[in-house]
């Protein structure tokens, strides 16, 4: 009857759900109907007033519907969440059984997330990064962007560098280029910050650079308090005294004081008010180098007023950026700016009557390259290495998903068991297979946690493991979001994929099948079928060892060549040398004057308590400046157009004495060699060699500059600026000789090194003869030469980071591969203990399949190494490629930590009982 | 009928509605029929003018949780969807109780009173 009634009104149901509704309408229409029909009314009468007295049936069966419908719903997502939670509760407890296993996924996925995750945002601060402004891929850099700290006199012809004239040339001539601005080093800068006008405060040190007006309004940066630069800040007559402070600095120095602005500064002994600051995040133009605050070109004249950097065309210090105009492409910007460049420098050359520089100046290259990175050394410096240890970056990430998916597999292969027995029970294996998911996507989730950890440590750890000083390179390195997600993504896809393909394999096995070889098992004969893809685990391993080979054997050369140059003979006594480098260019010293005043600062120093010698150059040692010249040498004719050049330095009296060189024949420069007394020189080793291979050279002569000198001594080749320095031909002539002005004196000073007051009492023998001398490097020789190879202890900090990150992969991956071995083994293992093996035996049958795996990846690492350590082979000094004791410690360091890999589940298995292996499974 | 009006009654008709299945429920399980038979009976047909607006109110309630329901077997051996009062249902017909009854004591206090109340 009721399904009449379903038909008269038309209520097809269509599942469950509608069917529910019609039967339960379609029943109290048929009751209605059945009551009026007793009351007298024919069938056909009843069941039209039935339906009058219900009222609308499509819309009630409607709103009926719209309300199961919900209910279902919601019926669902919390059946859904349940189920959920119980899988994960069950996964969790089924991974806590397991906590070796958990513990090792969980490790290797955080290292592998969080150390590629830190390296990566390394490389992207140093490398990739645009700058913090507006539209940076408009900007352009004119001049060498790695020279950022550099100034170089002498010569007007000049395009890496740009003097303030020449910048001016070129601001003025460019049509390509909507602004432009330049920017350069500062000399020696006395900071002092005074609390009120006239108080006398301690001096201090900070970093800062010369920008012209135009700074800020190129770059787009407007001030967070106060106002930047103007065009009418550059101006150097007349300009207001100001300074523009970086965030950093105003948070360091003056603790985020919003009345900062407006306080007068001392830079020099000259006052400058602080305008404004700029907004956090914005450290300046240069890569790795954060400024403390910006002073515009027209400062030059009152805080370095001797140095003759504003308008001097032979000094280039600055680098110039720009913002392409719009619609100018980056190629037409660079024509143009190219041949303004050449122009102006071409042109001042013809007007100073200089063929020879007016030929060089239409020859020159003009280096104009994208701006969006900024200026940086460490790009130059760090670049390809970077880009070395990227890839290595990428490797490592590669290990971390294979030694995932290995130990996945391991254990998906040892619960085959497990899983054909709850089959066999009854379990529906899309169950299985979710719960499978689950234990690994919860794997997944505490070792992507743990990767964020160790990233967000790790980042912060690599730029000090990068900075050889005490202060880290601001390079900024913050964990890139997008780096870990991408990192994570590859690691939880990794999980995803081999959490899901041995689920369905392990849960698609016949059940007869399974169980039929769960038995054969304690035969001994597991390695049947699970045999190729326990092969593919051993090549795994072994290819992580030759790449732990190839990464140790390459931090291994780069800290060998580190020893090699710290210890490099530089043939003085570089131990008890301190070195005070000073600017003289303010005093006026000429002549005789600047002769008395190097005289006068021996005597001070010499009068310091400690000193055992003193003896001064121009250059000095590693103090950053370096002279060379042409020479015409009697006898010899030139072959090439460099064979008449040399380096040369003016050295005080006692010279080689006093550094504690030894001279190969004749005599020291002397106190004789005055101005007046004869021209004299001393010539290193390779000079002799050079121009006198078979004569002796005393007594003979050079010519520099039409003035003759003669040749008094021999000195051995002595390293003065660098460590890796090959020997160059290099002489010394009397300080005392020199005549005209100075620019920088640098004195040497042998004294105790324990002493701590040292710098202090060489810097107030400075202000004793001069309160108005500079100073322009300060500090013990052995810290200036530690510095001038920072570069390269950077680089092996890192290479040995690497190194040792793939080698606890590495072992990681042995452990897990042994581990899974023996599981597998373990009724193999019973059975040879039940035949009489001693547990020692099991324990060599484990080690000994190990140490082969190690042997097959040296024996593939280490000519990869070979083959690779030749992209390093400009950072290696006096280490060959094929270094013997750097191969045997790698190859001894691997031999351990795969001992102790295997060691540790080996034991176990030698010390299960013979009964109960045979009984597991 | 404007909209404004339409929609006030149909708001208070049906809450009173809720209320009276959750009470008709309150003696044990019964099918639709039975409950507007009920309601019908004790309202004398007043609230109930269409008997077809009791089910999706039925179906609301179960949604809410406040109703649960099983197929049966009716008195004259029909199958039948029975409704039964649920825990949560159960307390809502006593918190929907009184304070109808709190509602319905103070509309009457108000319609007693004889005179405005004093300023």
């Amino acid at each position: 009857v009721t399904g009449g009634w379903r038909r008269a009104f038309r209520l097809g149901g269509r599942d469950r759900l509608h069917r529910d509704v019609d039967d339960e309408l379609a029943f109290h229409l048929a009751m209605r109907a059945q009551r009026l029909v007793e009351a007298g009314r024919t069938p056909d009468e009843a069941r039209a007033e039935a339906l009058r007295q219900f009222g609308d049936v499509g819309a009630i069966r409607a709103d009926c519907l719209t309300e199961d419908q919900n209910r279902e719903r919601t019926m669902h997502r919390a059946d859904v969440f349940d189920a959920v939670r119980r899988d994960v509760t069950y996964a969790w407890r089924s991974l806590r059984r397991q906590p070796g296993f958990s513990l090792v996924v969980t490790l290797t996925l955080g290292i592998g997330i969080g150390a590629t995750t830190a390296i990566f945002s390394l490389v992207d601060a140093v490398l990739l990064r645009p700058l913090p402004v507006a539209h940076p891929e408009q900007l352009v850099a004119i001049g060498d962007p790695s020279r950022v700290s550099s100034m170089s006199e002498g010569s007007t012809v000049n395009t890496e560098l740009y003097s303030v004239p020449l910048y001016r040339d070129l601001r003025d001539g460019t049509r390509s280029l909507s602004g432009m601005f330049a920017s350069g080093r500062s000399g020696h800068l006395d900071v002092r910050v005074p609390e009120r006008a006239g108080a006398t405060t301690a001096v201090e040190r900070a970093r800062a650079r010369f920008v012209s007006g135009s700074y800020f309004q190129v770059l787009g940066i407007r001030a967070a308090a106060g106002r930047v630069f103007t065009a009418a800040d550059d101006r150097d007559v007349d300009a207001e005294p100001v300074i523009v402070i970086s965030d950093g600095y105003w948070r360091r120095r003056f603790a985020a004081d919003p009345r900062v602005i407006g306080r007068v500064m001392m830079l020099n002994d000259a006052p400058v008010t602080i305008i404004g600051v700029t907004p956090p995040g914005f450290t300046g133009e240069i890569v790795g180098q954060s400024q403390d605050f910006w002073m515009p070109l027209g400062l030059l004249a009152q805080v370095q007023p001797a140095y003759g950097w504003a308008d001097d065309r032979s000094i280039s210090w600055l680098l110039v950026m720009g913002r392409l105009a719009p619609g100018v492409t980056m190629g037409r910007a660079r024509t143009e700016i190219a041949q303004v460049v050449k122009q102006a420098l071409a042109e001042h050359a013809a007007s100073a009557m200089d063929p020879g520089d007016v030929t060089r100046a239409r020859q020159a290259e003009v280096p104009v390259t994208s701006g969006a990175r900024g200026f940086s050394r460490l790009r130059s410096t760090f670049g390809q290495p970077l880009v070395l240890l990227m890839a290595g970056v990428g490797l490592v990430l590669l290990i971390v998903c294979a030694n995932v998916a290995n130990l996945l597999l391991a254990r998906a292969t040892v619960r085959q068991g497990e899983m054909a027995v709850r089959l066999a029970l009854g379990a529906a294996r899309g169950r299985l297979v979710r719960q499978l998911l689950t234990e690994a996507v919860v794997l997944a989730i505490v070792g992507g946690a743990l990767g964020v950890l160790v990233a967000w440590w790790g980042s912060t750890a690599l730029v000090r493991l990068a900075s050889p000083a005490e202060a880290p390179i601001p390079v900024g390195a913050r964990i890139d979001a997008r780096v870990l997600l991408f990192a994570s993504l590859v690691s939880l896809g990794t999980v995803a994929l081999f959490g899901l393909f041995p689920a369905l394999r392990s849960t698609r096995v016949g059940l007869s099948e399974a169980l039929k070889r769960r038995t054969r098992g304690a035969a001994g004969s597991t390695l049947g079928r699970g045999g190729s893809r326990f092969a593919a685990g051993k090549l795994l391993v072994a290819a992580q060892v030759a790449l732990s080979v190839l990464l140790l054997v390459g931090a291994g050369l780069l800290v060998r060549s580190i020893v090699t140059l710290q210890r490099t003979d530089v043939g003085y006594d570089r131990d008890g040398l301190f070195i005070v480098s000073v600017d003289a260019r303010g005093g006026g010293y000429m002549d005789d004057r600047a002769a008395l005043l190097a005289e006068q600062m021996e005597r001070r120093m010499r009068a310091i308590p400690g000193v055992q010698d003193v003896t001064y150059s121009e250059n000095g040692l590693f103090a950053g400046t370096e002279s060379g010249t042409t020479l015409q040498v009697e006898g010899f004719t030139a072959e090439a157009e460099d064979d008449t050049t040399a380096a040369y330095d003016h050295v005080g009296p006692g010279y080689f004495h006093a550094v504690g060189a030894r001279l190969v024949r004749g005599r020291d420069i002397e106190a004789r060699d005055v101005s007046g007394a004869p021209r004299v020189a001393v010539i290193n080793a390779a000079m002799a060699s050079f121009f006198f291979p078979t004569s002796d050279p005393i007594g003979r002569t050079v010519t520099i500059d039409s003035l003759t000198y003669q040749i008094v001594g021999v000195v051995q080749d002595l390293k003065d600026h660098s460590l890796r320095e090959t020997p160059i031909r290099r002489l010394y002539m009397p300080y005392q000789q020199r005549g005209g002005s100075i620019g920088t004196l640098t004195f040497i000073v042998r004294m105790d090194p324990r002493m701590p007051t040292a710098a202090k009492a060489a810097r107030d023998a400075v202000a004793a003869t001069d309160p108005d001398l500079g100073i322009y490097e300060i500090g013990w020789l052995t810290d200036l030469m530690r510095d001038s190879i920072r570069e390269d202890v950077t680089l092996a900090r890192l290479a040995g980071f690497f190194a040792v990150l793939a080698l606890v992969l590495a072992a990681i991956g042995l452990y897990g591969l042994v581990s899974y071995t023996i599981v597998r083994r373990t009724s193999e293992f019973g059975l040879r203990m039940a035949l009489g093996a001693a547990p020692a035996n099991v324990l060599t049958l484990v080690l000994r399949e190990s140490l082969v795996l190690m042997a097959a990846g040296l024996a593939i690492g280490l000519p990869a190494s070979l083959a690779a350590a030749r992209v390093i082979r400009g950072q290696l000094y006096e280490v060959s490629v094929v270094d013997p004791l750097t191969i045997a410690v790698v190859t001894v360091v691997l031999a351990l930590s795969a001992t102790i890999a295997a060691l540790v589940p080996a034991s176990r298995a030698a010390r299960v009982a013979p009964l109960e292996a045979l009984r597991h499974e | 009928m404007g909209d404004g009006v339409a929609a006030s009654e149909l708001d208070v008709l049906r809450g009173t509605l809720d209320l009276l299945i959750l009470k008709a429920l309150s003696w044990g399980p019964r099918h639709g029929y039975a409950i507007a038979e009920w309601i019908g009976a004790i309202t004398d047909s007043a609230l109930l003018v269409e008997e077809g607006t009791l089910y999706p109110a039925l179906h609301r309630l179960e949604r809410r949780g406040w109703l649960q329901s099983e197929w049966g077997v009716s008195g004259n051996n029909r199958k039948a969807k029975f409704y039964r009062l649920s825990a949560r249902g159960r307390s809502q017909l006593r918190a929907e109780t009184s304070s109808w009854h709190r509602y319905v004591e103070a509309v009457s206090k108000a319609l007693r009173a004889s005179a405005p109340s004093p300023a």
